[in-house]
């Protein structure tokens, strides 16, 4: 088995390394190679990446892709591997914290609340993002943290991420649904990017969107890798020059391409 | 009891069923075809509150604690039974849950209602007690059959939002909260109803039962009372338990979404 390197970055400077990452989905009408019921989607994949860098995960449709990166932000239950942050392992993070640095942005922009300021508040109700002294015993529960998120997350940080994201038309007192597709996009793209997480998994969040809306979002995460933020896309898009590196899922194997450089290496 | 009783003979029993008859015999002629079903379920309830009868007045009559507590664990299962054969669309292995459920709210019941509020000699006082269990098992089973099936169908339509909010970084519960508060909600929702239009639109079976078995009115309405209040929290108390109980059935031990053909 040979794990990739990427030339610019040492071995030990990766952010976020993944090996022996496996999917097998139960299906009582088939079964691997080891024997488990189920339709194995890939196996035994190996995948780094490095803070800064941008990698496009390509590939045809239904090749597992989008497995491959809620198996990284551990969303997935029928993915198996070990997971490295930062030299740490998973297994020393709760799920919680590890979604926190390892953040999946689904492709589907789901903006509860009543307000477009509510929908990119959502995170910061959570526990996870919470300060030390919250209540304890049975009512911590039921509490609803809408008011720390606010303290945490004001109007005018919104306001501002919004604002540079060139989101100015989009309205923090508005109906979430009452957005364009594209600006819901972007708004589930704001929401995920102020949580600073570590790594962005970014699952075909251009979909759907005309060509200059999927620039702006390429803006975006382009901005946020230069300030650090390691970024997988999956994209179906023709390449737009942003990406560092390709990697291709096709038939349960993941092979990688530094963009500019024509030799293909290949994870098993 | 205070005042007259007024007894109801075989012939009054005939009568009502007569008159179920003639309107099933209507609903027929007008090919409703209700009819059938509606006499079917009469006479079932005729032979059902007979033999209930019989059992609580030989449980009375005998006074013997453990006969009332095995009248109640007879209950409890069926009771269980009842619950789980009415929610729709939940997983399997859930009767644990919901048997640990009803018998804290009912031993609850007991303890507060019984021995608090009433204080009958002895402290098991059948004539008490069982007709007590039997009002609260009924309408807690109602609120949790409705709750955990509301619960699973909402966490289903809320499949993309929990996978989002687990996402972000939401812990299993934090992710279900929604459901789980829609759930309680719905299955209160009866229990509010009755307790607000009490005493103005309807007068609540168990005072109409003491009123025409000649008991005295307000006696008949603070009991009434007490027995509301108790049901209303105490079906509280059942949905929220059985909700934490049974919202890690959705989920996996890393916190993962677990959709309902995996449950």
């Amino acid at each position: 088995m040979s794990t990739v390197t990427y030339p610019i970055m040492g071995d030990e400077s990766f952010t976020f390394r993944a090996t022996g990452m496996s999917c097998v989905v139960p299906d009582a009408a088939s079964s691997t190679d080891d024997g488990r019921k189920g339709h194995e989607i890939f196996h035994g994949v190996d995948f780094s990446i490095g803070g800064g860098e941008i990698v496009d995960l390509v590939g045809p449709s239904g090749s597992g892709k989008s497995s491959l990166l809620t198996a990284f932000a551990r969303l997935n239950p029928h993915a198996s591997g070990t997971l490295m942050l930062e030299g740490r392992d998973s297994g020393e993070f709760t799920p919680q914290q590890w979604r926190r640095a390892v953040a999946y942005l689904p492709q589907k922009p789901i903006l509860p609340g009543d307000t477009v300021a509510d929908a990119i508040r959502v995170p910061w109700t959570l526990a996870v993002r919470g300060d030390a002294e919250r209540t304890r015993g049975p009512a911590r529960f039921f509490r609803t943290n809408e008011r720390r998120a606010r303290e945490l997350l004001p109007d005018s940080r919104i306001r501002e991420t919004l604002d540079a994201m060139g989101c100015a038309d989009i309205n923090l007192s508005r109906p979430p649904h009452d957005l364009s597709g594209g600006q819901a996009a972007r708004v589930s793209l704001a929401r995920t990017l102020l949580t600073e997480p570590t790594v962005l998994l970014a699952d075909e969040v251009d979909a759907g969107l005309d060509d200059e809306n999927a620039e702006k979002v390429a803006d975006i995460m382009a901005q946020a890798a230069s300030g650090g933020m390691a970024i997988v896309r999956i994209r179906h898009r023709p390449p737009d020059g942003r990406a560092h590196r390709i990697a291709t899922l096709a038939d349960g194997r993941l092979t990688m391409r530094i963009v500019g450089d024509d030799s293909v290496k290949e994870t098993v | 009891m205070t005042g007259n009783s007024y007894n109801i003979d075989v012939w009054g029993l005939l009568v009502a069923l007569a008159m179920v008859a003639v309107a099933a015999g209507i609903s027929e002629l007008m090919r409703i075809s209700i009819g059938k079903t509606l006499l079917w379920s009469a006479c079932r309830a005729l032979l059902q509150l007979c033999a209930m009868g019989f059992v609580v007045g030989y449980v009375i009559r005998a006074n013997n604690v453990w006969l009332v507590l095995a009248v109640i664990a007879v209950m409890l299962v069926a009771a269980v039974q009842i619950t789980l054969s009415r929610a729709k669309g939940v997983p399997k292995g859930l009767a644990g849950p919901v048997l640990l459920s009803l018998t804290i709210t009912m031993l609850l019941m007991i303890s507060l209602v019984t021995e608090l509020v009433v204080r009958p000699h002895p402290w098991y006082a059948p004539q008490l007690v069982v007709p007590l269990t039997g009002m609260l098992l009924g309408n807690t089973v109602s609120a949790l059959a409705v709750g955990l099936s509301r619960f699973y169908e909402s966490m289903d339509e809320r499949r993309d939002e929990i996978d989002t909010m687990l996402a972000l970084g939401a812990s299993a519960w934090e992710a279900a909260r929604p459901s789980i508060v829609s759930s309680i909600r719905l299955g209160l929702l009866p229990t509010t109803a009755t307790l607000a239009s009490c005493g103005i639109v309807t007068i609540p079976g168990m005072m109409a039962g003491q009123v025409i078995a000649g008991g005295d009115p307000i006696n008949a309405a603070k009991y009434q009372f007490v027995v509301f209040a108790a049901i209303a929290a105490l079906t509280l108390v059942a949905d929220t338990l059985i909700m934490t109980m049974v919202y890690r059935t959705c989920f996996t031990a890393d916190d993962q979404f677990r959709p309902a053909s995996e449950r």
